[in-house]
């Protein structure tokens, strides 16, 4: 964290509001808001994977979408390479747009099934003034290799291909204006186990290769632990643990960073888990709690963390680990695998209180 | 040795493409015995899915064409029933959970009503409403209906005095007893307050919520065979947590066999007892799931285990598997696995290939379709 980070943004927050009915609206109510993005401050390193996990509605899409400002921030900054990005208008915008491409989740609806493979690859060069259509395509002839697709491909159209070779058209085409930061949204998450570890495969080369920095936003664990340097991980619109992907995947400190980990399935019959325990879905993102968002669901609570929010602050003992949780210290000692219930009789964890442990929270 | 519930002998899938045939399935043979969870993994286009709509013969006929095999359920071959007699069978004795939720439910109808149908159509079937599938399937033959006894025909009045015992006769109060099944279904999903739920509509609840719902809709059917094609693909993995925490504790108190599909290792391994892998078509590996994790006998079976991300970059690349699935309108002869194979040999390539034979020196119920099976364990 000493070099001056490429990206980082600070408290940012992005609301989209709901429409209000008519009654409400002459009855003065104030117009409501889902708070997607609820101050987030986040650095990307040049060069580096900032992993970003969360289940879907947590808001990390749309934080993807306010790094590449596909999406105008309610509040906040993002700053890329120390400058302001939010302010920017433009032939200032545009030529800025070059320093950062978005690989997206659907591999089918994010390429035009009407264009070429070198129209569609060579679109953002086109953006950016080359409008030479020989110079167009001998630069995405030159790209497509470095994806792992032929050079003869250059006149197909997407629907020639399979999932895992869209989601390389998709990289090519991030990567053709050479970018500082790639914001790869759910990039493998329509891909099979084969495919996607070909592609992740791809997308580590090709960092090391250009020193492109990484936006991964996933749900899976997997792919981050491959890919990432450090992770995030989001909970309704906040992040609630950052710190280095072995940290964080092997000693996360945040209730809900265990459950989520203690949710994924692992391919190995001889440690087949037992029951998951973190119940319910996430809760309303308009009328937001004012304690803790986690403390509907999570089997730790106590009343603090109903009231007063939890800041992120760093963790004694997990150098570079932060974590939002009033009870990080006591809870250090609980692992994923004490959030699933074992078949036999179930444990304690050493510092839960009695009963709060074996009531599932709202199903 | 217990009667299977489901048994699929020899069955073969193609659908007319153009001019060509696309052989989705082939030469695939199954046991599904009763209370026993069967696992199919595959990668996309392997045929898992084609598999498991042609159970309930849910696919559509054409461009689908069942070529050839048997598909056993309750005595009766349903590769033989004709199409008009398949919603008995379909709801009397197979239920199906699909993929994605929102699909699958009918927006236009409250949860009641869609959850309702399927305790209706069971209850039909209990009284005797619904024929249930004979073994022995022919049109309706009404010499062989039975006479009704005198002594029925005098102790049940054929017409009931007035309007309202009519009625009161006909249904004794089953309104009331299809809610409060509905209701049951709803809890036994462990949906907290289902009386509010009962009148929701499908859009207003979440991924997990809805997957719920399927399930307790294909549970009220009270099912021999349960079909779940990628039941939790679509949801967060929280959700697909408590999806399949569910549906492993329905196993035990239901007891009733599951055909279950995934793409995701991770989700089999926890769920199935015996896990079949398919690759172009064709079963390549079938057994215990735990012996197949433990030592896989075919080698694409060892690459698909292989391929799973479980290490970080410092630690070296991924190991990917080299090429791409077949076409399958023109399969490749012999092993469809031999192109990519690592231990591929000439033989390899030659029809018929390698059939899902017993391995040697491994555990009794493991099968592998490869004529190498034995030195799979000693690749890389």
């Amino acid at each position: 964290m000493s070099a001056a980070p490429l990206v980082e943004t600070r408290e940012l927050e992005k609301q989209f509001p709901l429409t209000r009915t008519a009654a409400e609206y002459f009855a003065g109510k104030p117009r409501r808001a889902i708070h997607a993005v609820d101050g987030v401050s986040l650095s990307i390193q040049p060069g580096e994977t900032l992993g970003l996990i969360g289940e879907s509605g947590s808001g990390k899409t749309t934080f993807g979408w306010l790094v590449a400002r596909l999406h105008d921030p309610t509040s906040g900054a993002v700053r890329f390479d120390g400058e302001d990005i939010t302010s920017l208008k433009g032939v200032d915008l545009r030529q800025w747009r070059r320093n950062v491409q978005v690989v997206f989740q659907d591999p089918v609806g994010s390429l035009d099934p009407r264009l070429r493979v070198w129209q569609i690859v060579g679109e953002p060069l086109r953006a950016q003034g080359m409008n030479e259509r020989s110079e167009v395509r001998r630069r995405v002839g030159e790209l497509l290799p470095t994806v792992g697709l032929p050079v003869e491909c250059l006149d197909q159209y997407p629907h020639e291909f399979s999932g895992g070779g869209r989601q390389r058209l998709s990289l090519a085409r991030a990567l053709s204006v050479d970018p500082k930061l790639v914001v790869l949204d759910e990039p493998t998450s329509a891909l099979d186990v084969a495919v996607q570890a070909q592609i992740l495969n791809r997308l580590v080369e090709l960092q090391r290769e250009r020193g492109v920095a990484y936006l991964l936003i996933t749900h899976n664990v997997a792919a981050v632990r491959y890919v990432a340097d450090r992770v995030a991980v989001m909970y309704m619109g906040r992040v609630v643990e950052v710190g280095s992907v072995r940290g964080v995947l092997e000693r996360p400190v945040h209730p809900y960073s265990k459950a989520l980990l203690a949710a994924v399935p692992i391919a190995d019959a001889r440690r087949r888990r037992t029951r998951f325990r973190i119940g319910g879905d996430i809760p309303s993102m308009v009328n937001l709690p004012a304690g803790c968002r986690f403390a509907a669901r999570c089997p730790f609570v106590v009343d603090r963390c109903r009231s007063e929010y939890p800041e992120l602050r760093a963790v004694p003992g997990l150098p570079g680990q932060r974590a939002a949780c009033h009870r990080a210290e006591e809870l250090l000692e609980v692992t994923p695998e004490t959030l699933l219930k074992s078949d036999e009789t179930p444990k304690e964890a050493p510092s839960a209180g009695a009963g709060s442990l074996t009531k599932p929270t709202g199903y | 040795m217990t009667e299977p519930t489901v048994s699929i002998r020899d069955l073969s899938i193609h659908y007319l493409v153009g001019a060509g045939r696309f052989h989705a399935v082939s030469n695939v043979s199954l046991d599904i015995l009763p209370g026993h969870v069967v696992g199919v993994v595959g990668e996309t286009g392997c045929g898992k899915s084609t598999l498991a709509q042609a159970i309930p013969r849910l696919l559509p006929e054409p461009p689908a064409t069942i070529g050839s095999g048997e598909i056993i359920f309750r005595g009766i071959d349903l590769v033989k029933v004709p199409r008009w007699k398949m919603p008995m069978i379909r709801g009397t004795g197979i239920s199906m959970i699909f993929q994605e939720p929102l699909n699958s439910l009918n927006p236009a109808f409250r949860i009641y009503d869609q959850v309702a149908e399927a305790v209706r159509i069971r209850t039909a079937r209990e009284r005797g409403g619904i024929q249930l599938a004979r073994s022995e399937v022919g049109p309706f033959d009404y010499a062989q209906r039975p006479m009704p006894k005198a002594s029925e025909v005098l102790t049940h009045p054929i017409l009931p005095s007035g309007p309202v015992e009519r009625a009161a006769q006909r249904r004794p109060n089953r309104a009331e007893q299809v809610r409060r099944e509905v209701l049951e279904a709803l809890r036994l999903v462990r949906i907290n307050d289902p009386e509010t739920i009962l009148d929701l509509y499908p859009h207003e609840l979440s991924g997990g919520m809805r997957q719920r719902i399927m399930i307790a809709m294909a549970l009220s059917e009270k099912p021999s065979l349960l079909i779940a094609d990628e039941p939790t693909s679509a949801l967060d993995v929280t959700i697909q947590a408590q999806v399949l925490t569910l549906m492993k504790e329905l196993i035990e108190e239901v007891h009733t066999s599951i055909l279950f599909i995934s793409h995701d290792l991770g989700v089999v391994a926890e769920t199935a007892d015996e896990l079949g892998v398919m690759y172009a078509g064709r079963l390549v590996e079938y057994g215990p799931v735990a012996e197949i994790f433990e030592s896989p006998r075919h080698p694409y079976t060892k690459a698909l285990l292989r391929a799973s991300p479980t290490r970080y970059k410092s630690e070296g690349p991924l190991s990917s598997l080299p090429g791409s699935v077949p076409n399958l309108s023109r399969p490749p002869p012999g092993c469809r696995f031999h192109p990519r194979c690592p231990i591929a040999r000439p033989a390899c390539s030659v029809e018929p290939g390698p059939k899902l034979a017993l391995v040697e020196d491994a555990h009794p119920e493991h099968r592998s379709a490869c004529f190498y099976a034995q030195e799979v364990p000693n690749l890389p």
